[in-house]
């Protein structure tokens, strides 16, 4: 009973983390308006359209994956750029900076300092076109307008609050959540700006709730919904928000791949690499001789008869010797020679 | 025809005309004169000697050279085995040999042909003479014969590259005019090619033979013959095994392609033979082999493709972990193929977990920074293609490496409690630390 009461103990403390964190949430929002007009601007050579905002995120996910930075300096990463994006009007050609310096800034905060990749490497791997330079001035900007602290609120706060809880809850051991799997989803949905307009709270429940109903487990429900009262979520926003991460997560299991639909990447080979790429093609010189079906009537050759009698099988195991009456005797008498021998 | 025959021939004014000059009757005469002419031959190591006869003999040679091509009706039945015997003369001897044992095709300069001025134009000759218009194979089969292509194959082994470069027009349209041929010359050209591989791997002339086949195997009627089937699978898969494989395999890779062009389900077998061939030590084949797979995936059909992905991407998994950075970033460069592309995607849940591994591990630990750079652009093209399965082949690479860094940090703590009680044990007994 008393690791009951630890637990109740534990229950308690989670759901007033909770609490808080969803008094504050609203701080670490991208401005509404901002995010509305980046959805509705289409192809502009000066602002910032969904369809790049997004590629870009996608890019940061590669680059997240690629360095082993975790879900989390992702989601901080999107976080940072989106409230930028929506409260500064800059060119598209500024944005692969942009979003580089969000996923440095994120990096310092969440990883470790040896693991941390250095920002001439992040370039020379994003392909990117400015310098180490640009990208400490960027930073700094970045910092300044965001009033930047360390702490921000986002679904993946929510979402690890909501597993905790659920853990902490659950008496036999016997179901428990893929917080990995949330963790994918949930990146997923961020490659869309339509879901940064919704509240980080929302977002992870909505996950959350796709998950409990997909494995059907009616304890879990009970949960997930004592939490959407706790935060006095009201159900017409939840499910409008679930439906909408529904269409999402059909779209990214689903096993149509999709091409890439920003810049071609840079295949940069070495020169003695590129000078043999296709330089030994060769033309062919002689024309084609046709062989005809007379071929063989004319000739005087005795082997011509062997061969035209049925058709000889073709042996797909290669390591069988030279066999048939097409090979000369004495290849044949080796062959067989070194069998002997061992 | 003796040197002093030569000079007495020389003084015979007639001969000493050119054959534009007489009179249409009399030139097949004329024609067959100069021919025998030429049977003779001058040594051209020794630079100084007969200058003159030299350069007379050089100078009927272009003659006659211009008169094939052009003229008409000189083609009697008895210029035949006149031609044939001229041709023989010059150009059938004892090759010399090497000048040393040690010979590096790929490294050394050739000896080239002392004698060249005159056999470039028997050659020349040789040639307009079968292409010319009036010449008839049905009575030329009595000359041309089995004997002669013997001995014209022989001469393949010539160091002189321009040697063979004429050797090779010379063969390709006696294989065209001559029907009755045609089985002989494959089945000599097999034996060549078999000796090479298995007895002696010395041989001058392969490139040269390797075009002709090239031109034959783009005339193979369908179905393909058994007899060809076997020759790819028994000949020219195994001649990717040779030393001095970068003097042919450009034209070697040009006829496999071919055959897998006339007959796909060839495609399976070939790609099987080079995989096992595949080089271990030496990486300037590796990029060969590479180079020439990505051809066979050029124009390989999607249900032959998903037959040999499995194994295909196995070894290609492998060069791409390859330390010999050239080795890696050949293979890396197959993801910039779109057609590879295309079929890669259709099959992404086999192939995305056979590359994966390696593709995450020299990410890490690839020491070329080019390398790392062409990785990042191969795992993006992944994830791009199949998010739900990398996602989970990255959570258990990573889990499955936190595993491993777990066992490693046991053994470790391991080791350390086992040192320490050693120490204890050596300090309560004689207070002594042991060394």
């Amino acid at each position: 009973s008393s690791s009951r009461a630890s637990c109740n103990m534990d229950a308690f403390k989670l759901m007033k983390e909770l609490r808080v964190n969803h008094e504050h949430e609203v701080y670490y929002l991208p401005k509404e308006t901002g995010l509305m007009l980046i959805e509705s601007t289409t192809r502009d050579d000066n602002r910032i359209s969904a369809k790049c905002r997004n590629a870009k995120v996608e890019d940061l996910w590669s680059l997240t994956s690629f360095f082993g930075y975790s879900t989390q300096t992702f989601v901080l990463a999107v976080n940072l750029l989106d409230r930028f994006l929506a409260m500064m009007r800059i060119q598209p050609k500024h944005l692969s900076c942009v979003s580089l310096s969000c996923l440095h800034m994120a990096a310092k905060v969440t990883e470790e300092e040896c693991n941390l990749t250095p920002t001439d490497e992040l370039i020379r791997i994003g392909q990117c076109r400015f310098t180490v330079a640009d990208l400490g001035r960027m930073e700094k900007i970045v910092a300044e307008k965001l009033n930047f602290n360390s702490k921000a609120i986002t679904a993946l706060t929510f979402l690890h609050l909501y597993h905790q809880i659920l853990l902490s809850h659950s008496t036999d051991r016997k179901e428990t959540l893929n917080l990995e799997k949330l963790e994918a989803q949930l990146k997923a949905c961020l490659c869309r700006i339509s879901f940064s307009k919704a509240k980080p709270s929302i977002l992870a429940l909505s996950l959350l709730r796709q998950e409990i109903e997909a494995i059907q487990s009616e304890d879990m429900l009970e949960i997930a919904c004592h939490i959407q009262r706790h935060l006095k979520i009201a159900d017409g926003e939840l499910l409008l928000w679930r439906e909408r991460v529904a269409q999402c997560l059909s779209d990214y299991a689903s096993p149509e791949c999709s091409k890439p639909n920003h810049r071609k990447l840079q295949w940069i080979v070495s020169r003695r690499t590129a000078q043999n790429l296709h330089s030994y093609r060769i033309v062919p010189e002689l024309p084609t001789i046709p062989e005809g079906c007379w071929d063989e009537s004319e000739s005087e050759d005795s082997c011509e008869d062997v061969m035209s009698s049925g058709e000889e099988s073709l042996s797909s195991s290669l390591g069988s010797d030279a066999e048939g009456p097409f090979f000369p005797l004495h290849i044949r008498r080796q062959k067989h020679c070194q069998h002997l021998l061992t | 025809m003796g040197l002093a025959g030569a000079v007495c021939v020389l003084q015979e004014p007639s001969l000493r005309m050119c054959l534009t000059d007489v009179p249409a009757s009399e030139q097949p005469e004329l024609f067959l004169k100069k021919l025998q002419q030429c049977c003779t031959i001058f040594d051209f190591m020794d630079t100084l000697s007969d200058l003159k006869m030299k350069e007379y003999k050089r100078s009927t040679l272009n003659e006659l050279v211009d008169y094939v091509t052009v003229s008409r009706g000189y083609l009697t039945e008895q210029a035949y085995p006149e031609v044939v015997k001229m041709v023989s003369h010059n150009i059938f001897r004892t090759l010399p040999p090497s000048d040393s044992n040690e010979f590096d095709p790929e490294e050394d300069e050739p000896t080239l042909e002392a004698s060249w001025p005159h056999l470039q134009l028997v050659y020349e000759f040789f040639i307009r003479f079968l292409e010319s218009q009036e010449f008839q194979p049905s009575i030329a089969k009595k000359y041309i014969d089995q004997k002669f292509v013997l001995q014209l194959l022989e001469l393949f082994d010539s160091e002189d590259p321009r040697e063979r470069d004429y050797l090779k027009t010379v063969l390709h349209r006696i294989y065209g005019k001559f029907l009755g041929l045609r089985a002989f010359i494959r089945k000599q050209i097999n034996n060549i090619f078999l000796r090479f591989v298995y007895e002696t791997e010395h041989f001058n002339g392969v490139a040269e033979l390797l075009e002709i086949l090239g031109s034959i195997i783009n005339g193979f009627a369908l179905p393909l013959k058994a007899e060809h089937k076997q020759f790819l699978v028994k000949v020219l898969i195994p001649l990717h095994t040779v030393r001095s494989l970068s003097l042919f395999h450009a034209q070697l890779a040009y006829c496999i392609v071919q055959f897998l062009e006339k007959d796909p389900t060839l495609t399976e077998p070939v790609i099987r033979g080079l995989l096992k061939f595949w080089p271990k030590t030496c990486s300037q084949k590796e990029v060969m082999f590479l180079g020439e797979l990505e051809e066979i995936l050029d124009v390989i059909e999607p249900t032959q493709f998903v037959k040999i992905q499995e194994p295909l991407f196995k070894q290609i998994s492998r060069c791409v972990s390859s330390p010999h950075f050239q080795v890696a970033e050949r293979a890396l460069y197959y993801w910039n193929n779109e057609y590879i592309m295309s079929l890669i995607e259709e099959n992404s849940s086999v192939i995305l977990p056979i590359m994966f591994t390696s593709l995450y591990r020299i990410s890490k630990e690839h020491w070329n920074p080019a390398i790392v750079a062409l990785v990042y652009n191969v795992l993006k093209a992944f994830m791009e293609m199949n998010s739900t399965l990398f996602d989970e082949l990255t959570a258990t690479y990573k889990s499955d490496r936190q595993r491993e860094k777990k066992k490693e940090k046991d053994r470790e703590e391991l080791w350390k409690k086992l040192q320490d009680l050693e120490l204890k044990r050596g300090l309560r007994s004689d207070g002594i630390i042991p060394t």
